[in-house]
């Protein structure tokens, strides 16, 4: 019963014995590890050195754009992609060597990859026929993932007969009565509306809490990634950029990469000339000559170009104590809050925040106050260096 | 919305007058068909007045030769089929999925035969089938037609359309290769299977120059090839009616087929001609 | 165990065993492909009848070929026959596609019926139509005598003989074309039209301007299709005419047909199909790099 390894019984005593005896999979809290893992596709590494482990019960993001290698990364784990070198465990059993259905992984599409000529039923229970598991059993695991994600009324129906919603409930029931170590999600929701990925997402996020089961999830969304996460794997262009908890990844972007992908609107990112100021902290420049004093110390600052990071919320429109002025030159107004796109003086643009009710109107003279203790400073290499603490 | 332009109410009648023609002589022959020979030896004007008769039906189905010859057509076509859709399901998925050496090279050669014409091999085939002595065999009228490469074409294509994702989800889900092949690829091609079936029977049903020359026995005719034996002496013929009730014969069942079928006949021919 | 077996999933030796799937086709493609037509290729540079090869002759059979009036004559009427159906089954195939492309349930049952024909044999369809050609009471001639003419023997007049199989042809062919024209009618963009109508265009502006230049690539292909396949005239004279009177319907494949199984002259039969095939082959090739310039529109 060598493929009965995949699966555990947690309920059932009965199923004990199916369970592999070289690993313990008694164990619900699966770890992880990549140990120094590479992968080429011809000549062009896609993957070159890389490490990290995941904790059990972990939620862990991989965000990048499309291209950076999220999605290589995550068929490696589940098998979809050989590994050239390098080392994957999941739960303290090695497993790059076995053939997917023996990881204990069990994976969403993004297309769900439903079987079309199966009903629901079918597909979720055709994982657990290959590998022997007892008709009731099958029945029972159906019944119950059916019950959580409210399929049960379907079960009888095709992928065809569905809506993309009913599609991604199902694919993740299917992905669920294998009970698996760890669940894989590559880019689940990007084929939704935007509503019902809303809602999906909030979904997914409760049936993280309910499982308790560690999971990864590949996304291009950095709302996906921060509303989502125990922790994120920024990546880009095969590396990875920063890992951390979405809060540290906002407030300590590693690289500018990182300040440019996480957070919307996206981050200004402006050349500045940077002095030392009291207290060893930075005073930046901008191009148009307006003085931001930052609270980064310079000491770890290295010569060179650099470049600041301002998030819209802290550059405001003020009408008094402005540090800087500009023309406004377009208002987007999101109800709760305004963006202005200011042109400054010399041609730069930045955008500031206003509160919803904004007077402000394109082609406005304004003032900006910007909260230079926020300010981040990204050197010639893209690093990032912010306040102490 | 406008009334239909004059031009385009004019070109609307041409059609339709060209549908006319197009069914005129089938309506012809059926008439003929059912008048008797002796009547029409008299005077073929008889064709709108006068007596109908299914004697020529009667002496038909008398004779049983036809029947012979379409249990040939039979065997020879349904063989033809069940070959060709499982050698190019099987090839198709091979190449469409499966990594081997040299697999896009035999591709390649094979779309080759995709342009090599049956006047080029038929003289070769005719030679190699007469030492191996199988002339005169169903066997020998079904194998030339299973090389045809339009079957694993289009079944490549398929399987190549199917989302590589069914593939890796199935993986995970502990299949194996020919669990994956059979149960979940296999029943998606069903409509290609479809098409490309009845297009095999079709083309075999209706195959004409190689069964002419492999199947010398009048035991071993195909419908297509029987039917021709008769028409030889047409202009001397006495059998007028007989010969039309053969056409009919002939012509009826494929014609209901085509009727059952007709979606995916037409789909089939034009696919394999724009292949 | 299958820790065991790291082989397994790292980077497997590209298998020979998954050529076992193709394997089976390749055995038959080669069998009645591959080697017929080296065989055919070297039959045709030997003296060979039905019982075996006599000598190697060269290139003899192709000079002899060159200097046959009556191969010569064949090659003539298949390019005549190819003149006189190619251009009529593409335009009347356009026609009707143009026509029948609409949803109304007449022009379903309309497309039916030009489409019936192309499921008949070869010897059905000629029987159809010499029953409407003889002039001993065929279709034709009742039709004639009936407006106070006189039968015209078709298929025994030289001249007429000819455009009486093009015509049994053209009505046994026109399904295809149509088809053709008709799926490719159907892939114009849905917008273009409707562009088309809020700019103003006339039916014939958006029939010339939109919906023809949209298919010229179909057209292209067509005509190839159909020179290919009309190249390989051969059942309706072998069965209508058997190539008279005198030569005038005598096709190229039926000359191979009656040189090889009719005089058992082999090698010099498969000379003439070589040569027809290099002809083919020529067709084939530019319907290939028409069909592959799919984004050129």
């Amino acid at each position: 019963m060598r493929h009965a390894c995949a699966l555990r019984s947690v309920d059932d005593p009965l199923h004990v014995n199916y369970s592999d005896k070289n690993t313990n999979r008694e164990d619900r809290l699966a770890t992880v590890e990549l140990t120094n893992i590479s992968k080429c596709f011809g000549r062009t590494a896609v993957i070159d050195g890389l490490s990290m482990s995941l904790n059990p019960n972990e939620f862990m993001v991989f965000l990048g754009p499309s291209g950076c290698g999220k999605s290589t990364l995550l068929r490696m784990i589940a098998g979809l992609e050989t590994v050239d070198s390098g080392e994957i465990r999941i739960g303290g059993r090695r497993v790059d060597h076995l053939p997917p259905g023996e990881r204990g992984v069990a994976m969403v599409f993004q297309h769900y990859a439903l079987y079309p000529h199966m009903t629901i039923r079918d597909n979720m229970a055709f994982g657990l026929r290959n590998v022997g598991v007892a008709r009731d059993e099958i029945a029972a695991r159906v019944a119950a993932a059916a019950r959580s994600l409210e399929i049960e009324h379907l079960l009888e129906r095709r992928p065809g007969q569905l809506s993309g919603g009913q599609r991604q409930r199902a694919a993740i029931a299917r992905a669920i009565v294998k009970q698996p170590q760890v669940f894989l999600f590559d880019e689940p929701l990007s084929n939704l509306d935007a509503s019902l990925r809303v809602r999906t997402r909030v979904e997914l996020a409760g049936l993280h809490q309910r499982l308790g089961t560690t999971m990864i999830f590949v996304t291009h969304d950095q709302v996906e990634a921060m509303t989502l996460a125990d922790r994120i794997v920024v990546l880009n262009d095969c590396r990875i950029e920063q890992v951390g908890t979405p809060m540290d990844i906002y407030l300590r972007p590693a690289t500018s990469f990182v300040a440019g992908f996480v957070g919307s609107p996206r981050i200004n990112l402006l050349p500045v000339r940077i002095e030392a100021a009291a207290e060893g902290l930075a005073r930046a420049t901008l191009p148009d000559g307006t003085l931001v004093q930052t609270a980064v110390p310079t000491a770890a600052l290295p010569q060179g170009d650099t470049t600041v990071g301002l998030r819209a919320e802290h550059v405001r429109i003020a009408s008094e104590g402005a540090a800087a002025r500009g023309t406004a030159r377009v208002v987007e107004r999101l109800g709760e809050r305004t963006l202005v796109h200011v042109e400054l003086k010399g041609g730069a643009m930045l955008v500031a925040e206003d509160a919803g009710l904004s007077t402000v109107r394109a082609g406005d003279e304004v003032g900006l106050s910007i909260d230079g203790a926020r300010a981040h400073l990204f050197d010639a290499a893209g690093r990032g260096h912010h306040a102490a603490g | 919305m406008t009334r239909p332009a004059l031009s385009g109410r004019v070109a609307v009648a041409l059609v339709v007058v060209g549908a006319v023609l197009m069914l005129v002589p089938l309506l012809w022959v059926l008439a003929l068909s059912l008048k008797s020979n002796a009547e029409l030896m008299a005077d073929t004007h008889s064709v709108f007045n006068g007596r109908y008769t299914l004697q020529n039906y009667a002496d038909l189905v008398g004779d049983g030769q036809v029947f012979r010859w379409i249990a040939n057509s039979l065997i020879v076509s349904l063989g033809m089929t069940a070959g060709v859709l499982i050698l190019s399901s099987l090839a198709g998925y091979g190449f469409a999925r499966l990594e081997f050496p040299g697999r896009r090279l035999l591709f390649v050669i094979v779309l080759f035969g995709l342009a090599v014409p049956e006047q080029a091999v038929i003289i070769a085939r005719h030679q190699l089938f007469s030492w191996a002595e199988l002339h005169n065999t169903h066997g020998a009228l079904i194998l030339p037609g299973l090389s045809a490469p339009f079957g694993v074409f289009l079944m490549t294509q398929y399987f190549r359309a199917i989302p590589k994702e069914i593939d890796e989800a199935a993986l995970l889900d502990n299949a194996s290769r020919f669990t994956i092949f059979w149960k979940l690829l296999l029943p998606l091609t069903i409509p290609a299977q479809a098409t490309l079936g009845i297009f095999t029977f079709l083309s075999a049903w209706n195959d004409y120059w190689w069964p002419l020359i492999s199947a010398t026995n009048k035991e071993m005719f195909t419908l297509t090839v029987g039917i021709a034996s008769t028409q030889m002496n047409f202009a001397q013929t006495e059998g007028l009616g007989f010969l039309m009730a053969q056409a009919v014969f002939a012509g009826l069942p494929i014609l209901i087929v085509y009727l059952l079928f007709q979606k995916y006949i037409v789909q089939a021919v034009a696919g394999a001609a724009g292949r | 165990m299958a820790i065991d077996a790291p082989a397994r999933a790292r980077r497997r030796p590209a298998g020979w065993a998954n050529a076992l799937f193709v394997l089976p086709y390749l055995i038959v493609f080669v069998a009645m492909i591959v080697v017929p037509l080296a065989m055919g290729m070297w039959l045709s540079t030997t003296k060979s009848d039905l019982f075996g090869v006599e000598a190697q002759v060269g290139f003899a059979n192709f000079t002899r070929l060159a200097r046959d009036p009556i191969f010569l004559e064949t090659v003539w009427n298949t390019f005549y026959f190819v003149l006189l159906t190619v251009p009529a089954l593409t335009l009347i195939g356009l026609g009707l596609a143009l026509v029948l492309n609409r949803p109304a349930r007449w022009a379903s049952v309309l497309r039916t019926i030009f489409f019936v024909s192309t499921v008949l044999s070869v010897t059905v369809v000629t029987l159809v139509w010499q029953l409407v050609f003889t002039p001993d009471g065929g279709l034709i001639a009742v039709a004639a005598e009936a407006l106070g003419g006189s039968p015209v023997a078709f298929l025994n007049d030289q001249d007429l003989a000819m455009p009486a199989i093009a015509v049994t042809t053209i009505w046994w062919c026109i399904g295809l074309p149509m088809v053709l024209f008709l799926a490719a009618l159907q892939q114009v963009p849905r917008d273009l039209y409707e562009a088309a109508r809020l700019d103003n265009a006339s039916r014939w502006k958006t029939l010339t301007r939109i919906t023809l230049p949209s298919i010229r690539r179909t057209f292209l292909l067509v005509v190839i299709i159909e020179i290919i396949l009309q190249f390989q005239l051969f059942g309706q004279p072998q069965l209508m005419t058997r190539g008279g009177p005198n030569n005038a319907t005598r096709p190229i494949v039926l000359f191979i047909y009656e040189t090889g199984w009719r005089q058992w002259e082999l090698g010099y039969a498969a000379a003439a199909a070589q040569v027809l095939f290099a002809m083919i082959l020529i067709a084939a090739m530019a319907q290939y790099f028409v069909a592959s310039r799919k984004d050129d529109r």
